[in-house]
């Protein structure tokens, strides 16, 4: 009589308080694989396991690690960041194109400026309630289009090598510095989240953006402030790459988009939001980098990496949905 | 009342009945149309070079291939999904039919048959991707992410680090013969609209891919399912795919590993630009032409002003974020989801 | 409404079986016992009403007739047949057919394609669709109910009504799988619609009983015993009786419909002094005014609970969302303790100290996987906090506090919030607004929904103590009753404006019956 009429009386599907098996493999999967992956290396070729083969396999996977944590925060809160490898490579050519004007303070006007690149994604995609992989699947163009332009679609020397020298230490003589870097990165978001509310506020808005909205979560600025930290990991991965290869260029991180988004989903980072971790997504990031070097290994042609990225995907993402969310999947 | 008798069923023809448009014109079926005019207006007025009539049959060659991967693609977002495959699909048809037309590399020389088994490959490989959709239940977003890598791999298997050029004369001659001004690959693009168009309005397939973005979860209370029509819908994407992936290679004249980059978002832009909804339900094949037209207006109209070709890219993110802003801020709701 | 009947040829054909008979049946969810030994007899070719409160069983009773639901005992006959109905295309075979309380056509299909949706038959062959065979099966389906609606439009072009009766058109179809007259289930047809809309609606269901049976569920009760040969009423899951709507008023069926603890007092319990009616109120809502409702005048004073009551479609949850900043306004001005009150944002309202408690608490009143303690320290983060850092032990003992305090059953504050019981969510969500102590203003959408009656009657208690605590209230109740009995002062909300206020003071409660009348 008085109120509306969808009165179902709501069935109350009391969930199980215990992980399911499935729940529980999943929690480890980064952790697994990691191992077995290692382990299948070493018996294919028992002179893998040695230090300066390792050393290299984890300087190699710095980029992808901090690409893959900041675009981590994104997915944390239901979105997903496609731009990220054409921001990371616009921002080598930036690196490359201010380093002669801005000497040692050009990484940290890397990072402001990827920062500042990806807060403006994260306003357009709130602003205008635009689904956030369109959002940056424009913004991933758009940052094509520009690094294309103004590095005359070539490679951009970098003459200068001091300002990236530091990455390419070793921090006690065995663990590269650029690594080290990705950890404490990982480390210091991990802390920050977990020491203040936004932990709560990011994977409420994950699991449940109406109803973080409706617990009065800032949800979009938290939305915001990921896809800034995002872009600024853009940055930082980008001016790593500098420091490998001594020029910027407006591709030479494209090819880090699938590995990054692999990173994730298969670190157990799900892909509707709210469950997931950074430390997850730094596992996943050394899964892909060992698959990619210890694919010639064991004798597999490189072409299949692709390939593997695709099923390792696709896979990962079906292990790690949270079905009970979405009713009708698209 | 009985069952209709099939004597019944057969005595049609008397006034085919055609899905009405809707009642009025509304700015979203117009504007796409009256933008294209204005834009080619513009550009005619600024540049002498456009107005000619070799740079129009130019810019409709040029929409070839976009118009081909667009037909495809407007089923998949007909329904509310995403489509990310295009350049692994026609990647892997492109080699696959350089490798099985005469080529550099081997002695293969099967012609219109070897186009059929690319156009298949993309079949199967768009038919991957709507498998993992209904089956797995994973975001079509982040399936055909994973099709198109596959196909990417596939692709470079078979390239096998030697290019293989075309040799074959029928091949080859599709992007230089032309007919009635127009290059024979222009015209295949026009009979796959055409086809596009018929199979939107007067197949199950279509008219369910329709309804599917429309409302789902109503054709599920209906008793019909849908995963079969999903999956089919993705199938017919890839075929799609596929042959656009053929006209690319035919264009080059060799099969590239790359021959499909960059198309998936061109599709998506034309497509939305076009007035196809994301969110499903609106849009259509001749929605997308005109899209797939504007954008290639708008692509060489701004060579043809001195802009650099490099922005291409950029201009279409631009618009297709403006695009999509566009049709959804009306729409806009407080407490509104948005992933 | 007799004389009407009586202007109809007489529908009661005797027949051997009833066209549909339910026996004794029964559906469980957890908590909640929705559906407690239904009977029910659908004769052939009678119009049958359905009526029952909110959360009498009538929705799980009619999803379990097209097969939505399964039930957990009891059997269904289909003209003396025991059936087992799987999905709603089982229950079209068996020839029964409903009609959706949200209407459930394509929009961007044209209206012969949403009528033959799923049975195309010949008008599609080998996945060609046949334009005029469409058009034609889609025009015999409307000739039938004698519709003029053009079948080449596209659905989102009708009306309402005309959608409606499309919708009819398309129900009729089972007659297709069934060479049996159809059962046909119309849930809450009239909700949106116009007095006139109405009586052609009417027209077409007589029109349906001549070929058809017809269960007919309605909130107004006017309707259905103007339309209806008989009534059966539904109450808390069981069946509570019959009448033939000839020898029956709306209020002999609602006091079925609400049994005789109806206009108690209980939910009351220690209810003490009332408040000050004549110190300034709480909060003060002048002329408020959005896309739903307009110019909704609202005062409660602190300590008071403020119930606003109002058929689908009143917008009473409009309002409520709007105060707290949750949907937009279009003018008006609110008033929280002399402050204007922000309306931009859920985060504005959540500062000034309005908490806001919404309907659907799965989607929208907790975050589901999270655990009890984030849930309930999610909005007050300073309670939690010292400075900008989070400090474990201070939540602990925050939280620990309050579940005991609300007596919440978890095994641990680290609990994900949804694998507790329904009452147990539902105290969680309340505490959220309480742990800092500084809720002045709350709004309860349906608090009590989907719980059973102890847990209702302990969110009841709840209310109370906040109440007497000083606290100002506004509920959305879940039933006339819950209304009356735990308000102070009830508003009645029609058509989007407060049109009247009814002092609800324990001890001079108004009856369920004045304010219905007040509500239609």
């Amino acid at each position: 009589m008085s109120a509306p009429v969808l009165t179902t009386p709501a069935p109350d599907a009391v969930v199980p308080g215990r992980p399911t098996v499935g729940q529980r493999l999943t929690s480890f999967m980064p952790v697994i694989a990691l191992v077995v992956l290692l382990a299948a290396l070493t018996v294919a070729d028992p002179g893998f396991l040695t230090l300066s083969s390792l050393t290299a396999a984890v300087r190699t996977s710095a980029p992808l690690v901090v690409l893959a944590a900041g675009a981590t925060l994104v997915v944390l809160c239901g979105g997903i960041d496609l731009s990220i490898a054409a921001l990371c490579s616009l921002a080598t050519v930036f690196f490359a194109l201010w380093l002669p004007d801005l000497g040692g303070l050009t990484t940290f006007a890397i990072i402001a400026a990827t920062g500042a690149i990806g807060a403006l994604q994260g306003v357009a995609h709130v602003l205008f309630r635009i689904p956030s992989f369109i959002v940056t699947l424009g913004g991933m163009s758009i940052f094509s289009a520009i690094a294309l332009v103004i590095s005359d679609a070539g490679p951009v020397r970098v003459v200068d090598r001091d300002a990236t020298n530091w990455l390419t230490l070793y921090v006690g003589g065995v663990v590269p510095m650029a690594f080290v870097v990705a950890l404490v990165l990982v480390a210091a978001v991990s802390l920050v989240l977990r020491l203040t509310p936004l932990e709560s506020w990011i994977r409420a808005t994950g699991y449940s953006e109406s109803a973080a909205r409706l617990a009065g979560a800032p949800v979009d600025r938290v939305k915001i402030a990921a896809f800034t930290v995002s872009g600024a990991c853009a940055g930082l991965a980008a001016v790593m790459l500098v420091s490998r290869n001594f020029s910027g260029s407006p591709t030479m991180a494209d090819n880090l988009l699938l590995p990054a988004v692999a990173a994730i989903v298969v670190g157990g980072t799900a892909i509707t939001g709210g469950h997931g971790s950074l430390w997850r997504s730094l596992a996943g990031a050394l899964v892909v980098t060992l698959l990619r070097v210890g694919l010639p290994i064991v004798g597999v042609p490189s072409a299949y990496e692709q390939i593997l990225y695709g099923a390792i995907i696709v896979a990962a993402v079906a292990l790690t949905l949270d079905r009970s969310k979405v009713l009708i999947i698209k | 009342m009985t069952t209709t008798s099939p004597a019944d069923a057969d005595r049609e023809v008397v006034h085919a009945g055609r899905p009405r448009p809707r009642r009025g014109i509304s700015l979203s079926d117009a504007g796409p149309p009256i933008a294209l005019v204005v834009i080619f207006g513009v550009f005619a007025v600024l540049s002498p070079d456009f107005r000619t009539v070799s740079n129009v049959q130019n810019v409709l060659d040029a929409a070839a291939v976009l118009a081909v991967v667009t037909c495809g693609i407007s089923f998949v977002l007909m329904m509310g999904s995403i489509d990310l495959s295009a350049p692994g699909i026609m990647g892997a048809s492109a080699i696959a039919v350089a490798l099985l037309v005469a080529n550099n590399r081997n002695d293969n020389d099967f012609g219109l048959f070897g186009v059929a088994v690319a156009v298949l490959l993309g079949a199967a490989l768009g038919c991957l991707s709507g498998l993992a959709l209904v089956v797995l239940k994973v975001p079509s977003f982040m399936t055909t992410l994973g099709v198109s890598a596959v196909g990417l791999g596939v692709a470079t298997l078979m390239f096998a680090g030697v290019q293989p050029n075309v040799t074959d004369p029928m091949l080859e001659g599709w992007a230089v013969e032309r007919f009635l001004g127009l290059a024979h690959l222009t015209w295949i693009a026009v009979a796959c609209v055409l086809v596009g168009a018929l199979v939107q309005r007067y197949s199950r397939l279509g008219r369910y891919a329709f309804a599917i973005g429309g409302a789902e979860e109503v054709l599920g209370l209906s008793g019909v399912r849908v995963a079969p029509y999903k999956v089919a819908v993705f199938t017919m994407a890839g075929a799609f795919y596929g042959l656009a992936g053929v006209l690319v290679t035919s264009q080059l004249g060799a099969g590239l590993v790359q021959a499909g980059r960059g198309y998936d978002f061109s599709a998506i832009t034309a497509a939305v630009v076009g007035g196809t909804l994301l969110s499903g339900g609106r849009g259509g094949i001749l929605h997308s032409v005109v899209g797939v037209l504007l954008v290639t207006v708008l692509t060489n109209g701004l060579v043809q002003v001195g802009v650099s070709p490099y922005w291409q890219g950029g201009v279409q993110g631009l618009i297709v974020v403006a695009a999509v802003a566009a049709a959804v801020l009306p729409q806009r709701r407080r407490n509104q989801v948005t992933k | 409404m007799t004389t009407n009947l009586q202007t109809q040829p007489d529908p009661r054909v005797p027949a051997p079986a009833p066209a549909l008979e339910v026996r004794s049946l029964v559906k469980h969810y957890p908590g909640v016992k929705a559906l407690d030994g239904v009977d029910l007899v659908v004769r052939q070719h009678e119009v049958l009403g359905l009526a029952g409160e909110n959360g009498a069983g009538k929705s799980t009773l009619l999803k379990a007739l097209v097969g939505l639901v399964r039930p957990d005992g009891g059997e269904i006959w289909v003209r003396g047949e025991k059936v087992r109905l799987r999905s709603v295309v089982d229950a079209a075979d068996h020839g029964i057919g409903m009609v959706f309380q949200e209407q459930s056509l394509v929009p961007n299909l044209t209206a012969a394609e949403n009528i033959v949706l799923g049975s195309e038959g010949p008008g599609v062959r080998r996945g060609i669709y046949r334009w005029s065979t469409m058009r034609r099966l889609a025009q015999e389906q409307l000739d039938k109910i004698g519709s003029h609606i053009d079948p080449l439009a596209r659905t989102d072009t009708l009306t309402f009504a005309d959608r409606q009766m499309v919708e009819i058109a398309k129900v009729l179809r089972i007659e297709e799988r069934t060479s049996h007259p159809p059962v046909i289930i119309l849930d809450e047809p009239t909700s949106v619609l116009e007095s006139k809309e109405i009586e052609t609606l009417f027209t077409q269901v007589r029109r349906l009983r001549e070929f058809a049976s017809v269960v007919f569920v309605s909130h107004r009760l006017d309707e259905v015993l103007d339309v209806c040969d008989r009534v059966a009423v539904l109450r808390g899951g069981r069946s509570v009786g019959e009448v033939p709507a000839a020898d029956a008023a709306p209020a002999d069926l609602h006091r079925m419909m609400i049994g005789s603890t109806g206009s108690d007092d209980h939910y009351h319990g220690g209810a003490g002094e009332r408040p000050d009616e004549a110190s300034r109120p709480r909060l003060v809502v002048r002329g408020l005014s959005g896309k739903s409702f307009r110019d909704v005048d609202l005062d409660v004073h602190a300590g008071e609970i403020v119930g606003i009551v109002g058929v689908h479609g009143s917008g009473r949850e409009d309002v409520c969302r709007a105060l707290f900043g949750a949907e937009p306004t279009t003018a008006g001005e609110v008033v929280l303790d002399g402050e204007k009150l922000d309306l931009s944002g859920t985060r504005a309202a959540c500062a000034a100290g309005v908490g806001y408690v919404p309907a659907e608490r799965k989607t929208e009143g907790m975050v589901g996987p999270m655990s009890v303690a984030d849930n309930m320290t999610l909005t007050k983060q300073q309670s939690r906090c010292t400075g900008p850092l989070v400090r474990p032990r201070k939540q602990a003992t925050l939280v620990d506090r309050w579940i005991e305090r609300l007596s919440i059953r978890t095994p641990h504050r680290g609990t994900a919030i949804q694998s507790l019981s329904g009452g147990n969510q539902q105290k969680v969500v309340l505490a959220r607004w309480l742990v800092a102590g500084d809720v002045r203003l709350l709004l309860l959408d349906h608090p009590t929904r989907g719980l059973d009656v102890g847990a209702r009657s302990e969110v009841y208690r709840l209310m109370r103590e906040l109440a007497d605590s000083g606290v100002a209230t506004v509920l959305l109740a879940d039933s006339l009753e819950e209304a009356i009995g735990m308000s102070d002062r009830i508003i009645v909300m029609s058509d989007g404006r407060a049109t009247t206020q009814v002092a609800a003071p324990a001890g001079g409660k108004p009856t369920p019956l004045d304010l219905v009348k007040e509500m239609v």
